[in-house]
């Protein structure tokens, strides 16, 4: 089955990807490119980079911006998939939706109103579990933004490894965060996956940060 | 030993409808697909999971069911699960389309389930003609819990894998009373 995935860049969707990879043909990656920084669907610091994401995957990108309104951002995601299955002939869609039914319910309904099939492959999986499956499977990731406490200036820009998921681990217990980030807490860019033809090197990167909230944001990356 | 059914086409999408509740599972489990052949009866509970959407496939393969008439140990069906239960005993499929958070009311006293909650719904069809159930719950368009009247045979519309897990765990603690 061919599909589009809906791709931001980060590990989540780039993984749900990967594991849909194995089954069905990507045919096109969607990224939408949200104008409101507190977007409820399509948030990332770096979404402008899925570009170069895509040249090194090999597969076209189809970026849709929305200004992020509440429910006008669903119309842009449906205009992009109504897109995707006229260049693509796509009959579905894989997301990386973990726990939100938010996000599921909106996802599903459009699809739905599309006659497309959907695929949410990390769909109430284990956080500690996807990190880990993450390193195993030679991700490379970083952490491009933060949102809540107690998570400071020092976690931009920091590389996904083994003694920051027992830290993640840890302020799960402490904080009740979601290790993954899945509540808002974090974002992440990949940097490399097993998909990826060549490795993205960041060559210049600003932080903007000030009381818990902060973007790592990439100025500047090249492919090597 | 407990038995996990998938209903899904789609190996991609089992990550999704069954492995989240393998997950919830704590005891030693099997899972299986229902195209598989199957001996049921070394089974002690059997739990027939959903699948996505857009899935029909199951609906076309009924006969691959014909065990749950013969089966007599606890089964719990969770949405294309509870379609296939009921449509083992005689139930007719309708168009009922739920996506998203439902508020159910529990409509008859049982074991597995109590007064109102919301639950995650994902599917295209309800059922009729459920003479040979007790209904067990109901949202406000469409029957949502239902058991066969003479066995420990449950089947529930919604997803508790994604909210209210703790029935899939009350069904794996039910007392089965020297059953098996």
């Amino acid at each position: 089955m061919k599909l589009a995935a809906l791709f931001s860049g980060g590990k989540d969707s780039a993984y749900a990807m990967y594991k849909a990879m194995n089954h069905h043909e990507i045919s096109c990656l969607i990224a939408i490119v949200s104008q409101n920084p507190e977007s409820y669907m399509f948030h990332t610091p770096n979404i402008g980079l899925t570009e170069i994401q895509a040249e090194s995957i090999g597969i076209p990108l189809l970026t849709v911006k929305t200004k992020g309104e509440k429910e006008k951002e669903l119309t842009d995601l449906k205009n992009a998939l109504k897109h995707a299955k006229k260049l693509f002939s796509i009959k579905g869609v894989v997301t990386g939706a973990i726990e939100s039914v938010y996000q599921a319910t909106r996802i599903q309904k459009i699809c739905d109103e599309l006659g497309l099939w959907v695929f949410n492959p990390l769909w109430q999986k284990d956080q500690v579990e996807l990190l880990n499956e993450l390193l195993e499977n030679k991700f490379e990731v970083i952490i491009a933004g933060v949102f809540a406490y107690p998570f400071d200036k020092s976690w931009l820009g920091r590389r996904l490894d083994k003694d920051m998921i027992k830290e993640l681990i840890s302020l799960k217990e402490k904080y009740k965060i979601n290790p993954t980030g899945e509540g808002g807490e974090l974002e992440s860019f990949v940097t490399y996956a097993p998909f990826f033809k060549k490795k993205i090197e960041i060559k210049k990167a600003s932080v903007s940060y000030s009381n818990y909230s902060g973007v790592y944001k990439i100025e500047e990356a090249v492919l090597k | 030993m407990i038995l996990l059914i998938s209903t899904c086409s789609e190996k991609l999408s089992e990550e999704e409808f069954v492995k989240p509740i393998s997950k919830i599972i704590q005891q030693k489990h099997e899972i299986k697909n229902y195209s598989e052949n199957i001996e049921y009866s070394k089974y002690e509970k059997i739990l027939i999971c959903g699948t996505a959407l857009k899935d029909n496939e199951y609906i076309n393969d009924l006969e691959k069911f014909d065990w749950i008439k013969d089966y007599n140990n606890p089964i719990f069906g969770i949405c294309s699960g509870m379609q296939v239960i009921a449509l083992s005993f005689g139930a007719k499929l309708t168009k009922n389309k739920d996506i998203g958070m439902l508020k159910i009311k529990t409509t008859k006293e049982n074991r597995l389930i109590s007064g109102e909650f919301y639950a995650y719904e994902l599917h295209g069809n309800g059922l009729s003609k459920l003479d040979k159930f007790e209904i067990l719950a109901k949202s406000d368009k469409s029957v949502q819990a239902i058991k066969l009247k003479k066995k420990e045979i449950y089947g529930i519309m919604f997803h508790p894998e994604v909210r209210n897990q703790d029935i899939i765990r009350t069904f794996l603690n039910l007392d089965t009373g020297g059953l098996s």
